[in-house]
């Protein structure tokens, strides 16, 4: 080996992208998209609400001004997805059985999913977009994703 | 010629951990770069002993060259 260097991400991406790596990153976890007109029926009832920022994150504003919001449930667990007025992307986890700190931690495993597919979805368009072949790509144990990469 | 391939690893909160294989010298620098515009912020970096095999290579070069003057 001759570099190894480690990166934190940062997302930067308008709403379909962010909405692409929920829908892919959630399923994983259980929970399944909410329909908007259920989402606003529903809210009234929760009990327990939880929000967290997503650091290091830049949600890029639409053009048509739309409110942009997805919403995703497990067993009475809601997730709603936000930009919030700074432009960050924040989440605000809602249910009726659970603590604070229990919604707290789930939605930061969310977040973490997200960020993962969010990161995966973009290494990989990069590099394909230079020519690069991916030549070998696993999911291990602990739900790291290896990648393996050729250009020359 | 040596495999050359770049072996990255996406951990489950999304950060990114990045290993040029059998890549001598600076050129494994530019793709560092690179991962680093793609994803985020660096938070380390380390140069192994491979990194300086080609400067040792051109050096050992110069010294062969110098001779046949």
């Amino acid at each position: 080996m001759s570099t190894v260097v480690v990166l934190a991400p940062i997302i930067i991406a308008n709403w379909p992208v962010i909405t692409a790596a929920v829908g892919a990153a959630v399923g994983t976890m259980g929970f399944a998209m909410v329909r908007k007109e259920e989402a606003v029926t529903q809210r009234a009832a929760t009990k327990t609400r939880e929000e967290i920022q997503v650091d290091n994150s830049e949600i890029l504003a639409s053009s048509t001004g739309a409110e942009e919001e997805i919403v995703v449930e497990r067993e009475g667990v809601r997730a709603i997805f936000t930009r919030d007025a700074r432009g960050a992307l924040r989440v605000c986890m809602e249910g009726t059985g659970q603590s604070k700190s229990e919604l707290r931690r789930l939605g930061q495993e969310l977040i973490d999913r997200v960020t993962q597919q969010y990161v995966y979805h973009r290494v990989v368009t990069e590099l394909k977009a230079r020519n690069m072949t991916i030549v070998d790509e696993e999911l291990s144990e602990d739900r790291t994703v290896k990648i393996r990469v050729r250009s020359w | 010629m040596a495999k050359e391939e770049l072996e990255i690893e996406i951990s489950p909160s999304g950060k990114v951990t990045a290993r040029t294989i059998g890549i001598k010298g600076p050129r494994c620098l530019d793709l560092a770069d690179l991962l680093a515009r793609i994803v985020g912020h660096e938070e380390s970096r380390t140069l192994t002993n491979e990194y300086y095999e080609t400067e040792q290579h051109v050096a050992d070069h110069l010294q062969i060259h110098q001779r046949q003057y």
